[in-house]
């Protein structure tokens, strides 16, 4: 690397294109703040689909957000393909004041090094390396200029990359038009003449003009008719195959989720309880949340669904953090969950209960 | 009674809905309803011939996706299209009346009271700068005042009666100017409508002279009972208060409880005359307790910005709860919420139902959500009606291809095949196609779907579809296997259990 932006070869080495360390993200500031993302960290492998999952408001578009540097990061650092690329300045701030006060002369001087460091690598961030995280926005209409053309939108990245030749613009315009599924003529058209499907088509080839390795899909099918999401689920999953791509998908349908992705992600409040693979969290959910949103998902099947039970997942009654603060833990192999010690305890005995279970039922 | 409209084109629509199972009583029932509207471009045909029935205390669920004309049929049954809709043809039947052709005054004690609606979208059917208490109260005290009740119900039969005779007359009138615009009608089809508008005029003018002047001597009569009905009201509270008077000269402690004993009894006359502020109060108190919003008192005077979105649609429900109604519609109520909240706001529904034996038409995309709720199901395409049956009957025994379809194109959370997806988009209602209206995206289309509209094959009891592959004559055709997989996956779970 010509300049000193942080650089960690390991997370290289070990397949890890994304790597999201201890993510905060607050909004408002004195005693009016919104903990929007707590703390959240998770790696993404090349290649894999990773799914957040979690209700409207516990953080997930906010996180998807965050990376893609849409927002000023409060604390953390994000890493892609082992440098970094965002980190959080406002809390290093907030604990140099706080150790002003305390008179911690030494912590201070470490700190003041470390948010240079961080401010150091903000600024001279790599263009190239951060074009190749694109994102596709949950509402086709609204994430649409409706004063561009079609081929306006589409190359407008190109255009900040510098990218000026028309010739050469219009060619990919038109090849990337015909990847999604679209006619080259549409290149002229205006939003406002395509149906949703088709809008949600043009978002995607914007995104995928730059040639990105990682894609952020916030809920991308949820603002579509029930006969155009497959259409649109098949054309990301065969982009994802052909370009090779890196996803993260962001969506509160867990039967889509669980559909598309390698591991998924709970989320709740601005935290994450629970990260698996996506067969593992439906085998053995554990958080008591996960198992609320499981339960709670509408199956096009009347007779289980006239007696489905719904879970209520109440967090005041759920845990007793009054002892021993919960942290997030490897339960089992790649199964990670937001507990403390007695919980720790209590979901490896079920896990293995539900497991002699179904070996029995197999049997 | 079928209205013939040549200048439409067909308007033959078929319209079997099949017997009323014993047991059912029909509390509406739609007729072969058509409805198109007029645009710049020419006319949208967002309803084409589409007939059910809704039994008592039953959910009806219609499924379909945007533009497959759900909403206008629900919109239809409230009576709040919009402007520019032609009602080509067909009839809603509420309480014997054909809610097509009553009078807007008519409509006032249907609407809201009798039919209660849902909407979409929480956030935008709520009034943002208004509390959450006058909003649920607001129904209660404009239709509280009880004089004006009394009377309203004494004119009651010659007003529906003048009015009705009138919106027959305006009917007829639009009708004809409707032909008269239209520049695809002949000359002979003007002619023929001016005609049957001057019969109309000349048969009803009379009657509606002759209602007018019964209405008028009713409403003398009805004013001098009302004048009798407040007078004997008033003479009680007078004589009332008067006895408290005399009380208080006599009796010293009375005389210290004097003002609170003016003021209740002063409370209680004014609460014979109308619904007052508190008595709406107490009661909307009760029905946000009902439909679970935790600590009414508190939340009552909170803006609606103040709610989540699941809460919202507590209120909206509750709003349609307040006129205890006996038949729900609701217009997508979930699709703006989370799976989470959705879940609860259907289990509120299904027991609000109960309690209340009310028949409920739930309208949605999301087969998921109808699972849950139905008990029977209308599949509906570009305007029609392909599919419809019990819930088991279209989940488990699918039998038309679009209906196949959906059922394919959503993901399970049982496996991680490839999904069918529907290829190209819906058709466009200006240019119905012919025929089969799916069949253009349907693999199982056959050269007759092109051609000629299927009629409704009956394949059991209560089960109806709308597909020429029931026809004897065609070739052999099965649901797609991943769809088939899932019933057969489904039923086996469901079977495991029933061994338990």
């Amino acid at each position: 690397m010509a300049n000193n932006v942080t650089y960690r070869p390991e997370l290289v080495e070990e397949g890890t294109i994304l790597s999201v360390e201890n993510l905060k993200q607050y909004f408002g500031s004195g005693s009016f703040v919104t903990k929007a993302v707590d703390n959240v960290s998770f790696k993404i492998k090349e290649g894999e689909c990773f799914g957040i999952v979690g209700e409207s408001g516990c953080g997930k578009t906010t996180t998807g957000r965050s990376i893609i540097n849409l927002y000023q990061i409060t604390g953390g650092s994000i890493f892609y393909k082992g440098t970094r690329v965002s980190a959080g300045t406002r809390e290093i701030e907030e604990e140099i004041k706080a150790a002003k006060k305390a008179k911690d002369t030494e912590k201070v001087a470490q700190l003041r090094e470390e948010l240079r460091a961080r401010k150091y690598d903000n600024a001279h961030k790599d263009q190239d390396l951060t074009t190749e995280i694109q994102m596709i926005f949950q509402d086709p209409v609204d994430s649409l200029d409706p004063r561009m053309t079609v081929a306006d939108i589409i190359q407008e990245g190109l255009h900040i990359q510098g990218m000026y030749d028309k010739a050469s613009n219009s060619a990919k315009v038109a090849d990337i038009l015909e990847k999604v599924g679209l006619i080259p003529e549409y290149a002229s058209r205006y939003p406002h003449e395509f149906s949703g499907g088709q809008r949600q088509r043009i978002g995607i080839a914007r995104a995928l003009i730059m040639n990105p390795k990682l894609l952020i899909c916030d809920e991308p099918i949820s603002a579509l008719d029930v006969s155009i999401r497959a259409q649109v689920l098949n054309l990301l999953n065969e982009v994802k195959e052909e370009m090779g791509l890196t996803m993260i998908f962001i969506a509160h349908d867990l039967s889509v989720v669980k559909y598309f992705c390698d591991r998924i992600a709970v989320m709740y409040f601005g935290r994450l309880v629970e990260l698996a693979s996506s067969d593992e969290l439906f085998a053995h959910p554990m958080h008591p949340y996960t198992r609320a949103l499981l339960s709670a998902i509408p199956k096009p099947d009347p007779i289980s669904e006239k007696n489905r039970v719904r879970k209520v997942y109440n967090p005041s009654s759920a845990h007793d953090y009054s002892e021993s603060k919960p942290s997030f833990r490897e339960i089992a192999p790649g199964h990670f969950v937001l507990c403390n010690d007695p919980e720790e305890e209590a979901y490896k005995k079920e896990m293995a209960e539900i497991d002699a279970k179904r070996g029995e039922a197999n049997e | 009674m079928e209205k013939k409209n040549a200048a439409m084109g067909t308007i033959d629509y078929p319209h079997t809905v099949g017997p009323v199972p014993e047991g059912k009583e029909v509390v509406l029932s739609v007729r072969n309803l058509a409805i198109s509207f007029a645009t710049d471009d020419g006319f949208v045909k967002a309803v084409r011939g589409v007939a059910f029935d809704l039994y008592k205390g039953e959910t009806l669920c219609i499924v379909g996706e945007s533009g497959s004309g759900k909403s206008v049929t629900s919109k239809t049954i409230m009576g709040i299209l919009a402007g520019n809709a032609h009602i080509d043809s067909g009839s809603v039947t509420y309480e014997g009346e054909d809610l097509t052709k009553i009078a807007e005054d008519e409509f006032h004690r249907i609407r809201g009271t009798k039919i209660g609606m849902i909407f979409q979208d929480p956030l935008s059917s709520l009034n943002p700068i208004a509390k959450i208490g006058k909003q649920i109260t607001e129904v209660m005290i404009t239709n509280g005042n009880k004089v004006k009740k009394v009377y309203d119900n004494l004119i009651n039969a010659e007003l529906i009666k003048y009015k009705n005779d009138l919106r027959l007359l305006q009917i007829a009138k639009e009708e004809y100017k409707f032909i008269k615009k239209n520049k695809s009608s002949t000359p002979e089809q003007i002619a023929e409508a001016e005609a049957h508008y001057e019969a109309e005029k000349a048969r009803l003018t009379p009657l509606i002279a002759e209602d007018k002047a019964a209405l008028a001597a009713k409403k003398v009569e009805a004013k001098a009972k009302v004048k009798e009905f407040v007078g004997e009201i008033k003479a009680r509270h007078k004589a009332k208060l008067n006895d408290l008077f005399a009380k208080a000269k006599e009796d010293p402690e009375a005389k210290k409880n004097l003002l609170a004993n003016y003021i209740s009894e002063r409370r209680r006359y004014v609460s014979e005359l109308k619904v007052t502020h508190k008595e709406a109060k107490r009661r909307a108190l009760k029905i946000m307790a009902e439909v679970g919003i935790p600590h009414p008192e508190q939340r009552f005077n909170q803006y609606p910005f103040e709610f989540s979105g699941g809460m919202r649609q507590r209120i909206v429900i509750a709003i349609a709860l307040t006129a205890d109604p006996d038949i729900l519609i609701c217009d997508e109520p979930t699709t703006a919420l989370d799976v989470t909240i959705q879940a609860q706001i259907l289990e509120l529904i299904n027991r609000l139902k109960v309690a209340r034996n009310m028949s409920v038409m739930f309208i949605t995309h999301d087969l998921g959500v109808v699972a849950n709720m139905a008990d029977r199901v209308v599949v509906m395409y570009a305007g029609k009606i392909v599919e419809y049956g019990t819930a088991m009957d279209v989940f488990y025994t699918p039998a038309h291809p679009y209906t196949w379809a959906l059922l394919s194109s959503i993901p399970d959370v049982d496996s991680k095949e490839k999904l069918e997806a529907i290829p190209g988009t819906p058709p466009n209602m200006l240019f119905p196609p012919e025929g089969d209206a799916f069949a253009l995206r349907s693999k199982y289309a056959m050269g007759i779907d092109f051609k000629e509209e299927p009629k409704m094959y009956q394949i059991s009891d209560t089960h109806y579809a709308s597909t020429w592959l029931l026809d004897e004559r065609a070739p052999e055709a099965t649901m797609p296997k991943i769809v088939s997989t899932r019933i057969e996956n489904s039923l086996r779970k469901a079977g495991m259990k029933d061994g338990e």
